[in-house]
């Protein structure tokens, strides 16, 4: 760890903490405290604005709130991508030294483990509340207090993120995910896992409009629900086939050479 | 016999040679590769193995996890072997696959353990008031060392899943019944004779969980009075074998197989 610190123009080395890992922790803070501030919301108002969607306090504490998530999600994908794709553009045909594409991978995990976050608060952290709070609670919408932060925050954001992993990926770690490789498997599984929930959230209301207004948890119409658990399986091909080519890397290392100014010139992207 | 002897030893050399090549390994010194990859590996895949298991729990078992007077001897064995077998499954074919570990069930167990306890705390307990003696979810983890013992002696999947399968219905069961057992005693309650837990169902009102919806010791197998419990069990356990080639299929399938793979080429 102190010899990779001294031979990159950065400071840090790729696989330092305040180096490559730097992703992985700005992230998980980030998405950690979104979820304090939702779980402290809900645990204000619920009870006292969430039990009637046609009070004006409803309207104030949650229609503001549904709309206040989709709007800054939808806004952080299109300033990511947008960044992503343009900056990636740009370093399309450059040489990559390997201690920068280790430092990409390492990039490339922080993310993976922000998706990984992001699937833990929308698999078991709200379901737990949801459940509680459909088992005791009448529902008169959709956009309940548990559904709004779970469904239209943390669904979408999974969505997001596991794009935008694959964007990274794609334009930054081209000997594994470079356009001409095709489209990974890893990574249509783990989308595929984010966006099949769509379909099972639309499932879901229309179902519980249709066949039930008690909640029994397990029934069968909820079942569906699981796919997006099994999967996301492919987060762990994505680590298995980014340690294949670390692996790869250090086997080429005495026949590459080094181009030290890169880190620099990438502008540590 | 003359010849045996000439084969043992060069069988023996080459162990001996795999011995040496595989120390090799270990003390191959990497630029690049530093245990912080293994640390943030570990790390990072509890969330997804803790949120997969649980989902899977939740929505397949939830009802009988969620309430001590939906602990019962019909379906709670039978639902909740097959719903929590499945992604201890899938890691136990990842790990041994990656890395020859027989740890992946304890190593789910344990995440899924945490998960539970975190969902049960922060939202049934602190947000809905929920007192946790009638909420507290159960622990596969004592199962999952012995299904984890199992691969590890016999090191063999299909032996696993059938004896593991088995007795993990029994095990999950078995080693959960201990914190239920106070909640079966019986006790008076307006006049009935009812269970401790039963009483808990009734004190704690679930207005959009009516007991007729209560789906406990339904139908005839209440006839069988004290075989129920060993016919659930055994039906558990045939179930939890399924379940553990359905974890099987994810792990192999789900997990391992995409790596390298693409969908297209262009």
């Amino acid at each position: 760890m102190d010899s990779m610190r001294t031979d990159g123009e950065a400071g840090y080395g790729p696989t330092d903490w305040l180096g490559g890992w730097r992703t992985l922790f700005w992230s998980c803070a980030a998405l950690l405290a979104c979820n304090v501030f939702l779980w402290i919301w809900d645990y204000n108002f619920a009870f006292t604005a969430g039990l009637n969607s046609a009070s004006r306090d409803f309207t104030l504490h949650y229609r503001t709130l549904f709309w206040g998530e989709l709007l800054s999600v939808g806004a952080f994908a299109g300033i990511w991508y947008g960044w992503l794709v343009r900056t990636g553009q740009a370093l399309k045909g450059k040489e990559i030294t390997p201690r920068e594409e280790v430092r990409r991978i390492a990039v490339l995990w922080g993310i993976i483990g922000a998706t990984s976050l992001s699937l833990y608060i929308e698999a078991s952290f709200w379901p737990n509340w949801d459940g509680a709070w459909h088992q005791t609670m009448v529902r008169d919408t959709a956009l309940t207090p548990t559904h709004i932060p779970m469904f239209y925050f943390f669904f979408p954001l999974s969505v997001v993120l596991a794009l935008g992993a694959y964007l990274y990926g794609r334009f930054r770690i081209p000997a594994v995910y470079g356009a001409e490789k095709g489209f990974p498997w890893s990574f249509f599984l783990l989308i595929a896992a984010a966006v099949l929930e769509f379909v099972q959230v639309a499932f879901n209301e229309w179902g519980h409009s249709l066949w039930l207004s008690e909640e029994f948890f397990s029934v069968p119409f909820h079942w569906p629900f699981v796919a997006y658990g099994w999967l996301a399986g492919g987060m762990f091909a994505v680590w298995g086939e980014t340690i294949l080519r670390l692996l790869g890397i250090e086997k080429e290392l005495p026949k590459v050479r080094e181009l030290p100014q890169q880190t620099a010139a990438a502008g540590g992207r | 016999m003359a010849t045996a002897a000439p084969s043992a030893a060069a069988a023996a050399a080459a162990e001996k040679q795999r011995r040496l090549e595989l120390r090799d390994l270990l003390n191959v010194k990497y630029r690049y590769i530093d245990r912080t990859w293994d640390v943030v590996f570990w790390i990072t895949a509890i969330f997804i193995v803790a949120g997969a298991a649980d989902i899977t729990k939740l929505l397949f078992a939830g009802d009988w996890d969620f309430w001590t007077d939906w602990k019962d001897a019909q379906w709670w064995p039978v639902v909740t072997a097959f719903a929590t077998i499945i992604i201890p499954s899938a890691l136990q074919w990842i790990q041994w696959v990656a890395w020859r570990f027989p740890t992946g069930a304890t190593y789910t167990c344990v995440c899924l353990f945490m998960a539970s306890w975190v969902g049960r705390y922060f939202q049934w307990h602190v947000a809905e008031t929920y007192p946790l003696n009638f909420v507290w979810p159960i622990s596969t983890v004592p199962a999952a060392i012995i299904l984890d013992w199992i691969l590890m002696k016999t090191r063999s999947f299909v032996i696993t899943s059938l004896v593991g399968g088995g007795a993990w219905a029994i095990l999950v069961w078995g080693f959960n019944y201990i914190p239920l057992a106070p909640f079966l005693q019986p006790a008076q309650f307006m006049h009935h004779v009812m269970t401790v837990s039963d009483v808990q169902g009734i004190a704690y009102i679930r207005s959009q969980t009516p007991e007729y919806l209560r789906h406990i010791e339904r139908g005839a197998l209440r006839s069988f009075l004290g075989e129920t419990q060993y016919v659930s069990l055994l039906f558990g356990g045939t179930l939890a074998a399924i379940g553990y080639w359905v974890g099987q299929l994810i792990g192999r399938y789900l997990a391992v197989w995409p790596i390298g793979r693409y969908l297209k080429t262009y």
